[in-house]
Parts: structure tokens; C-alpha cells; sequence
């Protein structure tokens, strides 16, 4: 059963199309049903006597969440919530498309994400508690590299930090593929009550979609704990200001690709682009940037979809051609992963925290 | 055609053979998808849970060769075809009606090319109005066609229905904008209209295939004038005592200079929706007036829009509100500002010359208003021409009656009152919703004997009538 306010969102979604233009997805598929007001119509006619079937929920599926669409609408309404609704549905009554199915159950099994080996060494050797701890989340621990720098650039700035021996996974990703039920929120619990115990006084989140999560989800549960949590390009770009990160010019231009999360939902697009310009690189900005920023894939449909999240990295990467920039620049570890998956032949993709790493270096 | 037994997958094999497996899809949360579009029949039908028309193969095309393999296809087994941009559309004119083939244009979403020399821009037909705008506006042009339905259609919809933008009056619509067109015929022949619109060989074919609605072929491209980003772009409001004073002052005004926006609302509209987003409160008729371009030649147009309205009694209410109704001028069409069911109602925008501008308006109101209880009609003008203007008449019904089939009943019939008052008084079915399923009936009365021109060239072109039957009377 949808909720009252997901059927109220998805009512007047249904005759609305007026966000279709903004929408990833739906851009580069061509496909009606890939637009926000096809899936509020098939949640408003589930209650309609047409009930979800699972060619309903594939379509549930072929979403980044990464919130255009909300983003656009001048009313305020949001069609994330009837599609997490409707995931959680496909979940609870055996819908799930096929290249959900695997992604779910591995999810529900609680299996842990690999962590890159040099960064599990360096985390070792970190203290046990520091005045800041910093929450890597899923992607940043797999691929390693971002975390490594992060580590690098706070070092050079003189700060003691510690990240979680065995930091538990947010419950964003799950949140993403089954809906905010229980099993989420536990899920979060878990991993915010371990925060809080490490007893930090800030917490730099490096992945901004695990901070979206705590901030809007885990603030509605009341689960956010006192503590200060802040992105780590706030983090760091303040560091530049109190003048204790000091950073050399690298030069160069290039575009920087404002991360769904960290541009709409924590309403972020300034701190990056001052950490740009300490390093001295020249910003060629794409068209759609900023809170219109146009998602490059989005982790859960890389997993599930990811013939979808490769358009919408190549629709990205033409994105940046047409700015005339050859680099493209983001702050988030998946965007980063999907950006550079799919970079085209003599284009190339970087990591701000990698390119801090390298400008804080004496 | 009915197909038996297993001639339903003999077909299908065939469509995703010219278009890819992946691109086929007869899956039921599609049908119900493209069984809906903006006309208010559709919508209400599916708020009241009845079952949507359905196509029996949605197919999406990613080329026009593609869609000429396709409508090969759909002749061979006299299959219906109906194409569908952004089903954006009031009129129902992409609605699967006679079920069959619907062709989704949307994959079909390049850019072809910028032209900055000749100032023109080419793209495929199934792109997003607004992306085609931002491509234009990445140089600093701008194609001035700006619909409320600019992010919902498509640049096929807009030229299959013969669209208008709000800065109309300046640029005009998107017949006036268009240079040239691939069209893919019904017998899948693709042809080019010529290279350019101004010549004297023979009509022009952009401006029978612009506003045909999927009738005649499917429009697979289309080359656009290009504007220079004005320099500035000014605004301000008047009110007048009464809709025909602000008239008479529009006509002066068109009549002398170019404003890009000019829309004047009736008494009960200034009310009503003026209200609501502006928190404008005084009684009389609004008028706001859009100057744009050459910094310079903006100024000396104001001016003269001043002096005009000076001349009938307009009080001058400065910048503030036409500033504020730019800034707003898409709320209106977002959830909560835009009239939506379970409310009944219908745009029936209409043309004349200024002569009998004012004559339509009441003939419509009474029509409306005297014949059906409990319908409210409001209208405005937003489209202006030297020799008359477009008037934009809504009706709408707090309570329609509950019961579907009654209530389609009631909207037709008072969609033929208001249009053959239009009609009967200089009017023509429709300025730039198109006409659809909606209004397709009337179109013999519109035309005349003037409407076998229309019929022949449809028999000619598509001789199966496999293009979207039961629309624009053909």
C-alpha cells in the first residue's frame, strides 16, 4: 500500500509534465515510462484497479533518484517518494525486475563491501578516536583512492582525524534499492549509533550521498546524532580559508560536475569550485550545473541498469565537450566510478580529493 | 485489420527487426503510459479507473530510416500508427485510438547543427523543446519559441500542432520559424522539404506538413531561425476599465510597434487567476506588455506603449506586476496552480481580426455560460497580429458529473456550443492547441468544401489511412 502523501505526490504528478526536460533518464532513453509523471500515473492507477506489475516496477527501477525532478517542481512535489514506495512494494511482494533481484538480495544479506586493501592498511594505522572522524561510505571504501587522498590533504592540514575500523554501510545504497522501511533504518542506526560512540566532535562525510541520507532520511527518524557532519569539500575548503591547508597551483582548466546529492540536496556548489580555484584551475562550466546539474548514472542504477548509466556518462561527458573542457572534475565517489567508467577517447576524469592530494603536497 | 492466431508476433518480429528488440514493447505499464496524454478526456477517464486506449506495439525509433522501415511495416499490414512526441498535447491527437502502432519519436533527440552564419539550427524531431533552446542558448541565441509547454513537448509536437510560444507577437509562431523539414511519408519515402521557406516554387510543403498531427507522415527534422539573445528585456502592466478598452489599445499597439509578450485578461480572468500568483486585487482588465531587443529601440517603444494606453484611460502600474508575471509565467501550469480534475475544463482558443474579436468573445461566453449551469468562462489575449488577435477562452465546471460517460457527454457539448460560436462569428477551431480527437469532428463545418483540399492530399500521401485516425477530421 502506498502511504497517503505518496498517493497525494503521485496524483499530482500523473497529469504533470512539466520536469520531463530535466529528467536523466528519461533524456537519454527516449522512453515515456522513464519520465516522473509515467510513474506517478501507474502508482495513481494502482490504486485505480491496475495494480503494479513488475514491468511497472522495472520502470520504479530505471530511476537515479537523483532528484531533478523535485528540484524543478515549483509546487514542491517529489517523485522520490512514490518510486521508493513503490521499490519497497516490489520488494515486500516478489516484483523485483530481474537485474534488481540480485542486487536486493545481496543488499538484504548483509553483504559487507570490499574494502580496497591500501586503505584498509591505512586505516590501521590510524588512533582509535580523534576530534574528527571521518564517514567514508560504501563506494569510498571500495575503490580506496579518494579516501587515500582525503587522508593525505588532512594530514598536510595538520589535522587528527580516525575513520571507523569496520564502518558500517549508511543505508543509503539499501534505502535506494528497497525503499525507507525498517531494515533500512535499522541499517542506519547501526551505523550512526557507531559514530556516535567513536565520540567525534565533527564527522567529514566523504560521500555526499550517505550524507543526503543522514540529513534528510535519518533526520526524519531522529536518528541524527548532535555532532557536526559536513561534506568534506565544506571540510576542506574551510581549511583553506583558516589558512591551514595550503595549497599550490596546478593550473589547467577544466568542468566540474556537480554531484546530485551534494548540489541538491545539501544545496553545496560553491565549496568545490573555491578549492578549484585555490588549485589554480580555470572552471569551464557545463550548461546544466550547479542545482540543475544533470546526473551522470547514480550508484543503485549502475548496479542494476547499468546500460542506462552508461548514456547518461556519455550525455555528461557531451555535457563537458560542449563547455570545451577535456577534464572533468567531481566530489563524489560514485559519480566518479560511473565518469570514469565511460570517459571517452582523449577525455579524462579526476578526482578532487586526488587533485588536492597532489596540491598540498610541498 | 484484425491479426489472428499468431500474426500478432509474425508483426512483432518485424517491428523489432527495424528498430531492435529493446525498442518494441507491448508491456501493459506501457500501454496504460501512452493511454494517457494532457487532453482532459484521457485524464479524466483514467482518474476515474477506467482502462486507457492502447496501442498493441509501442515502438520507439531511433532515425528516420527507422521509422520509414517502420510505416513500410504498418502499410503492408494496414496497421494504425500513431506518433507520440512528449503526449504533451490538450487536443488527444497522440492518443492510441484505433489501438495498432504508437511511435514514440523521443530517441530521436540529435543535434544537427548550428548554422551561426545563416543563424539557423537543425535538430531531430523527437528532442525536448527546452533542450533544443539550451543548445541555442549556449551560443547566445535563443529559437523564441517559448510555450508553457517548452520542458513537456517536443519540437515534433510543437510543429505538429502548429505551437505558439509567449513571444509570439515579436517572433511569431513556430510556422514563422521554421525553414525546413525531413518528413518520412506513409508509404516510408523520406522527402525534404525545400531548402528554404521563401521562394516561388509552388506552395510552401513546410506548411502543409506543420500542424498536420501525425496525419500525413511523421516530421523526422526540422531547421529553425536562430535570434540574438535580446539586450534587454523590459516589462509593465496596465489596467483598463473594461476588456474592450484594453483591446483597442492592443490593436493600437501591435498596429504601431513589435512587443514580444502582450496578454490583456478579461474582467473575471483579471480576478480569478491574476489573483491567485500575482496577489493583484483591483477590479478591471490587465493588461501586461513584454518590449525586448535593441536597448535603445525598447526604450522608444515603451514610450509610445505608454502614450497608447494613456489614450484609453489604462492606468500605468508600472514594471512590478509584468516582472512578476514573467517570473511566473510557468507556476501556472504546475500542480496546485493549474486547473485539474476533478475540475472540468477546456481551452478553446480561437483567431479572428479585430473586428469581430469582441463579437467571439461574448458569443462565447453566452454560449457557454447561458446553456450550461455551473460553467464559468474567463479568457485572455495573448497573441497578437497586425490585423487581429488570438483570444484564449477557458471554460470550467468545479463539479463535473461523476459518472465518465456522462461527463465526456457534457464536455463535448459544450465544446460545440463555444467553437461554433467562434465559428459562426469569424472565428476559426483553433489557434495553437491544435485540433486532435478533441475537435476532429468539426473540422468539415470549419472548412467547408475548402476541407476536400485537406482530404485529397491525405488520400494521396496515405491512401491505407493508417496515420492516426480519427484526427483533424481526416
Amino acid at each position: 500500500m502506498f502511504t497517503k502523501r505518496a498517493k497525494e505526490t503521485a496524483d499530482a504528478c500523473r497529469f504533470c509534465w512539466m520536469c520531463r526536460h530535466i529528467c536523466p533518464v528519461g533524456l537519454v532513453t527516449g522512453r515515456e515510462g522513464n519520465t516522473p509523471r509515467a510513474k506517478g500515473l501507474l502508482v495513481s492507477m494502482d490504486v485505480r484497479g491496475f495494480p503494479l506489475e513488475e514491468d511497472g516496477m522495472e520502470l520504479m527501477y530505471q530511476c537515479s533518484l537523483c532528484g531533478a525532478c523535485a528540484s524543478d517542481c515549483v509546487t514542491g512535489y517529489d517523485p522520490r517518494l512514490y518510486i521508493r514506495e513503490g521499490r519497497a512494494q516490489a520488494t515486500a511482494s516478489g516484483l523485483l525486475p530481474s537485474p534488481v533481484r540480485a542486487a536486493v538480495d545481496r543488499a538484504l544479506a548483509g553483504e559487507p563491501t570490499a574494502v580496497d586493501r591500501t586503505l584498509k592498511e591505512a586505516i590501521e594505522t590510524l588512533p582509535e578516536t580523534a576530534e574528527v572522524l571521518v564517514y567514508l561510505g560504501g563506494d569510498a571504501r571500495k575503490e580506496g583512492k579518494s579516501a587515500l587522498a582525503l587522508f593525505k590533504v588532512l594530514k598536510a592540514a595538520g589535522i587528527s582525524f580516525t575513520v571507523l575500523k569496520d564502518e558500517p554501510d549508511s543505508g543509503a545504497r539499501l534505502g535506494d534499492l528497497i525503499g525507507y522501511v525498517e531494515e533500512v533504518r535499522q541499517a542506519a542506526k547501526l551505523c550512526l549509533d557507531a559514530i556516535k560512540a567513536a565520540g567525534p566532535s565533527t564527522v567529514v562525510v566523504l560521500d555526499p550521498f550517505c550524507l543526503s541520507f543522514f540529513r534528510h532520511q535519518c533526520a526524519e527518524w531522529e536518528l541524527l546524532p548532535e555532532t557536526a557532519m559536513v561534506t568534506a569539500t565544506a571540510f576542506c575548503a574551510e581549511l583553506v580559508k583558516e589558512g591551514r591547508l595550503k595549497l599550490r597551483a596546478l593550473g589547467g582548466t577544466a568542468t566540474f560536475h556537480d554531484p546530485c546529492h551534494l548540489a541538491r540536496d545539501l544545496g553545496e556548489t560553491d565549496c568545490a569550485r573555491e578549492l578549484l580555484g585555490a588549485m589554480g584551475i580555470e572552471i569551464k562550466e557545463m550548461f546544466l550545473t550547479g542545482n540543475m546539474s544533470k546526473c551522470c548514472g547514480g550508484p543503485v542504477l549502475r548496479e542494476t541498469y547499468p546500460e542506462i548509466t552508461a548514456k547518461m556518462a556519455l550525455a555528461r561527458w557531451d555535457d563537458a565537450a560542449r563547455a570545451g573542457a577535456e577534464t572533468m572534475i567531481t566530489a563524489c565517489p560514485g559519480c566518479a566510478r560511473i565518469l570514469g567508467e565511460n570517459t571517452p577517447e582523449g577525455y579524462c576524469q579526476e578526482d578532487i580529493y586526488q587533485l588536492l592530494a597532489e596540491a598540498s603536497e610541498q | 485489420m484484425e491479426r489472428k492466431a499468431f500474426m500478432f508476433n509474425m508483426v512483432l518480429s518485424e517491428l523489432e527487426d527495424a528498430v531492435g528488440v529493446e525498442n518494441v514493447s507491448i508491456r501493459e505499464a506501457d500501454k496504460i503510459i501512452y493511454g494517457v496524454d494532457y487532453f482532459w478526456v484521457s485524464r479524466m477517464w483514467a482518474d476515474k479507473g477506467c482502462r486507457p486506449p492502447e496501442a498493441d506495439y509501442i515502438v520507439c525509433p531511433g532515425s528516420a530510416e527507422e521509422v520509414s522501415k517502420v510505416l513500410k511495416i504498418a502499410n503492408y499490414y494496414k496497421i494504425p500508427v500513431q506518433t507520440w512526441g512528449g503526449g504533451s498535447g490538450s487536443q488527444g491527437s497522440a492518443l492510441p485510438m484505433a489501438g495498432g502502432i504508437l511511435l514514440d519519436t523521443k530517441r530521436m533527440n540529435r543535434l544537427i547543427e548550428i548554422d551561426e552564419r545563416s543563424m539557423t539550427i537543425t535538430a531531430e524531431t523527437g528532442m525536448v523543446f527546452q533542450t533544443l533552446e539550451w543548445y541555442a542558448n549556449q551560443k547566445n541565441y535563443s529559437i523564441m519559441h517559448i510555450p508553457s509547454c517548452l520542458t513537456c513537448g517536443t519540437v515534433g509536437g510543437a510543429l505538429a500542432h502548429r505551437g505558439i510560444g509567449i513571444l509570439s507577437t515579436k517572433y511569431g509562431k513556430i510556422d514563422d520559424m521554421t525553414v525546413s523539414m525531413e518528413v518520412c511519408l506513409p508509404n516510408g519515402d523520406i522527402i525534404h522539404t525545400l531548402p528554404v521557406p521563401k521562394h516561388a516554387a509552388g506552395p510552401d510543403l513546410n506548411q502543409i506538413f506543420i500542424g498536420s498531427e501525425g496525419t500525413l507522415g511523421v516530421i523526422t527534422k526540422a531547421t529553425f531561425k536562430l535570434c540574438h539573445l535580446p539586450e534587454t528585456r523590459i516589462h509593465r502592466a496596465f489596467l483598463f476599465q473594461s476588456f474592450h478598452d484594453g483591446l483597442e489599445a492592443g490593436r493600437e499597439i501591435v498596429q504601431h510597434i513589435k512587443p514580444s509578450i502582450m496578454r490583456l485578461f478579461d474582467e473575471e480572468e483579471t480576478i480569478s487567476i491574476i489573483k491567485d500568483v500575482l496577489g493583484f486585487e483591483k477590479k478591471g482588465s490587465f493588461l501586461n506588455v513584454t518590449l525586448e531587443g535593441d536597448k535603445r529601440i525598447t526604450e522608444i517603444e515603451m514610450e509610445i506603449t505608454k502614450e497608447i494606453c494613456a489614450r484609453h484611460s489604462g492606468q500605468d502600474l508600472g514594471s512590478e506586476y509584468g516582472e512578476k508575471w514573467y517570473e511566473n509565467r510557468i507556476t501556472f501550469f504546475y500542480p496546485g496552480h493549474i486547473m485539474n480534475n476533478p475540475q472540468m475544463f477546456g481551452t478553446m482558443d480561437t483567431v479572428a481580426v479585430f473586428d469581430n474579436i469582441e463579437k467571439i468573445y461574448w458569443a462565447m461566453k453566452h454560449a457557454v455560460e447561458d446553456n450550461f449551469p455551473n460553467v464559468r468562462f474567463i479568457a485572455h489575449c495573448s497573441h497578437w497580429y497586425e490585423w487581429g488577435t488570438m483570444i484564449y477562452d477557458r471554460f470550467i465546471m468545479d463539479k463535473p458529473p461523476e459518472n465518465p460517460e456522462e461527463a465526456i457527454r457534457l464536455h463535448n457539448q459544450i465544446w460545440n456550443a463555444g467553437v461554433r460560436a467562434a465559428m459562426a462569428n469569424g472565428g476559426v477551431i483553433n489557434d495553437h492547441h491544435g485540433i486532435g480527437l478533441k475537435l476532429s469532428r468539426l473540422m468539415k463545418e470549419q472548412y467547408g468544401p475548402a476541407m476536400q483540399v485537406l482530404e485529397g492530399i491525405k488520400k494521396t500521401l496515405d491512401p491505407n489511412g493508417i496515420m492516426n485516425p480519427y484526427k483533424l477530421g481526416l
